[in-house]
């Protein structure tokens, strides 16, 4: 008998660290970039917060699991899906404010609803105008509405010509605060709340008039995961039926009738009373822009990194193509050509678009992390370039260069390689500096993929910190000249040196 | 020895070579004239391979090119190495020293070591009168000299033949005759022991040169013969003084 307890306690030591190590994270994609009261930052450089948030924490605590969000742009989170689970932005769900939609839902599975909201009309507290929605149209007021998003399709339809689309949801109502590019706004209500409840907007913004169109935030997740999906689902339940999500939302002030609704939907009662006073989260953001240049710089870390493992890469497919384009046979000239002329011909944006979520859907075994992606598509991308760069340096250099060479005995790789291409990187070394610092600045397309470099990283602070936007948009620009600058330099003093060299200055 | 024989070549409808034969022998030294476009540089382009032909042969030694065939890889490097060939225009690499120029040969078509390469290359460029010139880029050296250097670079290979196309054409007549003492000193050179084959307007030079004449008109060898023959006064040659 003893003997029997002392296996289960050594069993029990030996498993429980193990069991501790191999928590399985319930990694949810989100783009923090939307802000608040969804996902953001209270504390610049501390961690995120929003209801979200909280009830992502909730959701992994009820399945045995820990939160683990995953940043990517918001439009294409349900993309992630289509990846492997594993991996730097490998996700089991997609948790953003993501509204009940039949393409989505062919695709993938759903939860049930964890928030029911409705589309809510703000305008400038000062704006006596306007009175509801029935102002909108007579006064023809401009309506600041998100990019493909419900409330878009609704007021498009009813106000056709006064619709102001934007990417971002600050800009909206920035754009309503300073009398810009819109009169209103037309936001999911939690969106709302959140805004006018902002201590940075006091006094600014009304609510006007009853929501409309209601709809359901889900959450979306693969259709094989079945398992899941049905712990998801009881655990929404539970939480609304215990009050845990009625607490998550009150602290973000918005917790509502329609809430109380829905509880009684999916449960068939409505959650329990629960007056208690909880205390509404405001947002902080940074009081100078100081805190947050460590953040910056990380980011144009990331931007050197992609910039510098990418161009060399980019440089020797370049001359390779270029040669083959120059003294290629027929079949190889041709496909390279085709392959220069799509490259250019084509948006760096769509390249890296077609390369991290494209491709790995018909070939598995592509699925790269983004940061091999980003720096594939880029070098990919810039080869072209650098390809036609070098093919003008090459077609520079008199022919008899190559027959002198060749008269010599030297083959052809040999000629090329020791007679051409080092005359021909003196006439190319102008556009091709030229070329990396453009390369550094597109490493910002590479955010679509997920990668957070500098621009990214400037949205996002810029989300959170709308009073210092002037200082993070001026210290971001520094950042890319100083990134850029020694480059100009060194390439005049290069092309001064090859320049002196080429005339006949001694070594 | 070098013999060319019935070499045909078109471009495009033309036939600039038209059935042209030549033969050189060992230490012989063999001129090429004739109006311009009867076919001379073209010829000799063909012997060393930088230009197809489409009938004839070419013969070097052992190695040979056949107008009906595609030449092997290895045929063709051989023959470049066994006949050297000096341009017009130099064609020195403007990015390599002097020495440089002539160690290319040797290091990047003969694989021989720098050391054994920077030899043969300072002895040539004594040769030719520009020892004292190694560290000089060729765009600091007059057109003269720049041709001596291709001379040397040519010679560096230790070739059996070497081609002068047209060696003075660009320079002034000083610089041309200082050229033409360089390949006069190596033409009369019994060790070194080079066919040659040269293709000049400067007939004073060729007359002075060359122990035969081939007298190229419309692709077809028309005359050949020696030189005192082909210049004497109601030659083949003697309209072209």
């Amino acid at each position: 008998m003893n003997q029997r307890w002392l296996l289960v306690a050594f069993a029990l030591l030996i498993g429980a660290p193990a069991f501790a190590q191999d928590k399985k994270e319930l990694r949810w994609g989100t783009d923090p970039t939307g802000g608040g009261p969804y996902i953001y930052k209270d504390d610049p450089n501390g961690p995120y917060v929003g209801f979200e948030v909280e009830f992502a924490e909730y959701l992994a605590k009820k399945l045995g699991r820990t939160s683990k969000p995953v940043e990517a742009e918001w439009s294409t989170l349900p993309e992630l899906l289509d990846k492997p689970r594993t991996g730097e932005k490998g996700i089991d769900i997609v948790l953003n404010g993501y509204e009940a939609r039949d393409d989505l839902k062919q695709k993938y599975a759903s939860t049930v609803p964890y928030y029911q909201y409705r589309l809510q009309l703000v305008a400038r507290k000062d704006d006596d105008s306007i009175t509801g929605w029935a102002d909108l149209g007579p006064k023809k007021s401009r309506i600041g509405v998100l990019e493909a998003s419900v409330a878009f399709d609704y007021c498009n339809k009813r106000y056709p010509g006064q619709v102001v689309p934007n990417k971002d949801v600050a800009t909206m109502f920035n754009a309503v605060a300073d009398k810009t590019h819109a009169d209103v706004t037309v936001q999911d209500n939690p969106a709302c709340v959140f805004y006018v409840a902002d201590p940075k907007y006091k006094d600014k913004f009304k609510l006007v008039d009853d929501g409309r169109q209601p709809g359901a935030y889900l959450i979306y997740l693969r259709k094989d995961d079945k398992e899941l999906l049905s712990a998801l689902d009881t655990a929404i339940k539970e939480g609304l039926k215990d009050g845990t999500l009625r607490k998550i939302y009150q602290k973000y002030g918005i917790w509502n009738a329609d809430q109380e609704w829905l509880c009684k939907e999916l449960t068939g009662d409505f959650p329990p009373d629960d007056d208690a006073q909880v205390e509404r989260t405001g947002r902080g953001g940074a009081r100078s822009v100081w805190p947050l240049i460590p953040q910056l710089l990380r980011a144009a870390g990331m931007t050197i990194f992609l910039a510098i493992a990418s161009f060399p890469l980019a440089m020797l497919a370049g001359v390779v193509i270029a040669t083959g384009r120059v003294y290629g046979p027929v079949w190889v000239k041709i496909p390279l050509a085709v392959f220069v002329e799509v490259i250019r011909g084509t948006p760096l944006l769509l390249q890296l678009y077609f390369l991290f979520f494209i491709l790995p859907k018909q070939f598995p075994v592509l699925a790269f992390d983004p940061i091999y992606i980003g720096i594939l598509g880029l070098a990919i991308n810039y080869a072209a370039y650098e390809a036609e760069n070098y093919r003008a340096g090459i077609q520079s250099i008199p022919r008899g260069q190559l027959e002198a060479a060749l008269a010599l005995g030297m083959s052809p790789f040999t000629a090329i390689r020791t007679v051409i291409v080092p005359q021909a990187v003196r006439v190319v070394i102008p556009p091709v500096t030229n070329d990396f610092i453009a390369l550094f600045k597109d490493t910002s397309v590479c955010s679509v993929i997920l990668i957070t470099e500098l621009t990214r990283k400037y949205n996002e602070l810029y989300n959170f910190n709308r009073d210092l936007v002037v200082e993070l948009a001026f210290i971001t620009a520094g950042l890319y000249l100083l990134m850029s600058y020694p480059l100009s330099v060194v390439a005049r003093v290069l092309e001064r040196r090859m320049g002196a060299s080429a005339a006949g200055g001694h070594r | 020895m070098i013999r060319a024989t019935n070499i045909v070549k078109y471009r495009g409808e033309a036939r600039v070579l038209d059935g042209a034969s030549i033969e050189v022998r060992k230490g012989q030294v063999a001129a090429m004239v004739g109006p311009s476009g009867g076919g001379k540089s073209t010829l000799l382009r063909c012997i060393n391979g930088l230009e197809e032909f489409h009938e004839g042969e070419v013969a070097v030694g052992t190695l040979k090119l056949k107008g009906s065939e595609i030449p092997s890889r290895h045929t063709l490097l051989q023959l470049r190495h066994t006949v050297g060939m000096v341009f017009q225009q130099f064609n020195l690499f403007p990015h390599m020293t002097v020495l440089k120029n002539v160690m290319s040969g040797p290091v990047y078509a003969l694989g021989k070591t720098t050391d054994e390469a920077e030899t043969t290359a300072k002895k040539w460029l004594g040769r030719v009168g520009l020892a004292e010139k190694h560290d000089a880029k060729p765009g600091q050296l007059s057109g003269g000299q720049q041709q001596r250097v291709a001379i040397a670079r040519a010679l560096a290979v230790n070739p059996a033949a070497i081609l002068f196309d047209e060696p003075t054409s660009a320079l002034d007549p000083k610089m041309a005759a200082e050229v033409m003492r360089v390949i006069d000193d190596l033409a009369d050179d019994e060790q070194l022991q080079v066919a040659m084959v040269i293709v000049s307007h400067d007939i004073a030079a060729v007359k002075r040169i060359a122990d035969v004449v081939y007298l190229l008109e419309k692709g077809k060898v028309v005359y050949s013969g020696p030189a005192a023959e082909a210049f004497a006064p109601g030659g083949p040659a003697s309209a072209l003084e």
